[in-house]
């Protein structure tokens, strides 16, 4: 028998049971929807989240931490960076081309009687500014050198309710909270800083690089009030090639006796690229059982369905059909069930992600999740490719073949003599 | 002459649960190009099985069935498929497939075969018009009666031009009228068209139709010239 007969009489046996085959069908489409939906939301999400990261990144530069907790014993108990160690950096790293250390620490900002949770950063403006380009200001000018009580403010903690009321304007004075422990006793302290710029608005996460929920003091008074250790040093190169990083982040993790650890950018992005592979790899395995659910579907319907028809397998061997032929005809009917279950399935999969990304991560894009932080709503656009559409289709039509080929082998083993006679 | 179709010693035994049935218990018969043979018999005679055996549907316990010089016995199941395609077969309930119009059911031996579509229309109809069924090819076999039905049956056992045609009760689920007239037109198929025909029935007037009548009982033939 040729393939497109086996094909056109098996879609006239399914069409022949439309509520059967359309129950069937329907477990196929809802695995293949949920598979497409899960998969480009994954994406979206990711695509999302790396645009977030990218804006607070420059991909140049370096973020150096004391390797404190993650050590196995070889770090020194009461290791520190401190501030004047940028000096070491820029003498003895020649890719280096900027550094900035980096104090910080939670407090508070009072503005009249308005009081937020901001994090506090002590840096040199001028070469922060330098390294970041989202550094910039709104309103006011960075100051080259600043006074002591001088403090800029992010956009958010400016406008907290983002609607443009600003809780101080230029010049105005703030006072800037935080708890020391005298003794053991938490004792709260607070200064009063003068304003001298709002900066622009970041977005994404600031993850390294300024945030939009911070205020910044410049290092001179960050020094004098929390002390010499800093918490970061952020080393920005001569340019972002792979070989540079490398190297620069080896020499930087030498010259501190491997007790500080050296992240790049571009290793924090592939972190999370990783990550998102993985849990892509999840969702999609969670979608691939009802898949699962559905091929059992086919198998059991296709078992009733060989039974039923073992009259109609006797005739059609008695005219002359090989085993093959009958096996042929049983898995068109499985192949068509997946292909019609595939695509109503892609097609409900992309309304699902459509839906899904409007309305069911709405909370996660706006500001319960990354206040901390200090994140602009997200929107998640989920993202087909074509990869992920051939893939859910092959793999719907594969697990519709796959479960129905037992059902398929038993209608083709059946003997001619006994199916005839089968009532 | 050579046969088409000969059995020699044939015999088949079913086991029913534990019990074994001696259908068969040694049948000789040679069956040759033009002949027309009813094998007459009551119910339980073998006769059903015999037609089994020689339409290659079934294997034989002991024995041969040599069809066109060919033992069954030596062939696979696929070479045994092929082999079925130069058989047509009748049955007592029609065995169409409901869902196909007349047309497409006879259409089915040649689709089996692999026969391009358009080929095997024109085949079709030119069965269906020598069974006198060209104005109702469109229609479902619940569309048609009984006898129309055996008719469409009838054109789609000869539609892939079988060295024989066995039909197994053929006139046994319709009334006696349409029964004559079936029968009218398989004797005109074997006269006029020169089919060869194994007709299996227990109904004396059926076989009456046939230009030779063996009688089957407790599996062994008995010929009786007429």
């Amino acid at each position: 028998m040729k393939l497109t007969d086996a094909f056109s009489y098996a879609f006239g046996a399914v069409r022949l049971r439309k509520l059967r085959a359309a129950l069937t069908t329907l477990g196929v489409v809802i695995g293949i929807a949920a598979i497409v939906a899960l998969l480009s939301l994954g994406q979206g999400f990711q695509n999302a989240i790396t645009v977030q990261l990218q804006r607070g990144f420059a991909v140049d530069t370096l973020i150096v931490t004391p390797r404190s907790e993650m050590g196995m014993g070889t770090i020194e108990p009461g290791f520190y960076l401190l501030v004047n160690d940028t000096e070491q950096i820029i003498n003895n790293v020649p890719e280096v081309k900027t550094v900035v250390a980096v104090i910080q620490r939670a407090g508070y900002i009072k503005a009249g009687n308005i009081s937020e949770m901001v994090t506090i950063i002590g840096v040199n403006f001028t070469e922060y500014m330098k390294i970041y380009s989202t550094f910039s200001a709104e309103m006011g000018k960075i100051p080259l050198n600043p006074s002591n009580d001088t403090v800029i403010l992010g956009a958010r903690v400016a406008d907290p309710w983002e609607n443009d009321t600003l809780i101080c304007g230029i010049n105005d004075s703030v006072e800037l909270l935080w708890t020391v422990r005298e003794n053991h006793i938490p004792v709260n302290v607070s200064y009063t800083f003068y304003v001298a710029v709002i900066l622009e608005e970041i977005g994404g996460f600031g993850f390294g690089g300024p945030s939009d929920r911070s205020v910044y003091i410049p290092i001179s008074t960050a020094v004098d009030l929390f002390g010499e250790k800093c918490d970061q040093i952020i080393v920005q190169l001569k340019d972002s090639k792979e070989e540079t990083i490398n190297t620069a982040s080896e020499k930087i993790r030498e010259l501190f006796g491997d007790q500080v650890s050296v992240i790049s950018s571009t290793a924090i992005l592939n972190t999370v690229e990783t990550v998102f592979s993985t849990v892509k790899i999840f969702l999609a395995g969670i979608a691939g059982i009802s898949l699962l659910v559905a091929g059992i579907g086919i198998m059991n319907i296709m078992i009733v369905s060989v039974m039923e028809r073992t009259r109609e397998i006797g005739i059609l061997k008695a005219l002359g059909a090989k085993n093959r032929t009958i096996m042929l005809i049983f898995i068109s009917e499985a192949v068509l069930i997946g292909l019609i279950g595939s695509t109503l399935g892609i097609g409900f999969g992309i309304l699902m992600a459509r839906v899904f990304s409007r309305f069911g991560f709405a909370g996660f894009g706006g500001r319960s999740g990354m206040e901390a932080t200090g994140t602009t709503a997200m929107t998640i656009a989920p993202v087909l490719t074509p990869i992920t559409l051939i893939g859910a289709l092959t793999f719907g039509v594969l697990v519709s073949v796959l479960f129905g080929l037992y059902p398929a082998w038993r209608a083709a083993k059946l003997k001619p003599v006994e199916a005839l006679r089968y009532e | 002459m050579k046969p088409v179709v000969e059995t020699v010693n044939l015999k088949k035994t079913y086991m029913l649960g534990k019990v074994p049935v001696h259908a068969l218990r040694g049948v000789n018969l040679k069956v040759y190009p033009g002949d027309f043979i009813a094998v007459l018999g009551p119910s339980g005679s073998g006769k059903s099985t015999l037609l089994n055996l020689i339409g290659a549907l079934d294997k034989p316990t002991e024995g041969e069935v040599i069809i066109d010089g060919i033992d069954i016995s030596t062939l696979n199941e696929d070479q045994l498929a092929e082999l079925r395609r130069k058989i047509g077969f009748v049955f007592q309930f029609f065995n169409l497939i409901p869902r196909l119009s007349a047309l497409e059911n006879v259409e089915l031996p040649l689709a089996i075969a692999g026969v391009s579509r358009s080929e095997r229309r024109k085949r079709a109809i030119e069965l269906l018009e020598i069974v006198g069924l060209e104005d109702r090819m469109k229609h479902k076999p619940t569309e048609l009666s009984g006898g129309e039905q055996q008719r469409v049956a009838i054109a789609r056992a000869l539609v892939n031009n079988p060295r024989y045609l066995l039909m197994d009760e053929p006139t046994g689920n319709i009334d006696s009228k349409t029964a004559a007239e079936i029968m009218k037109l398989v004797k005109k198929l074997n006269e006029e068209e020169g089919v060869t025909i194994i007709l299996v029935t227990h109904n004396q007037f059926v076989a009456n139709q046939a230009k030779r009548v063996v009688y089957i009982v407790d599996g062994v033939l008995k010929e009786e010239n007429t």
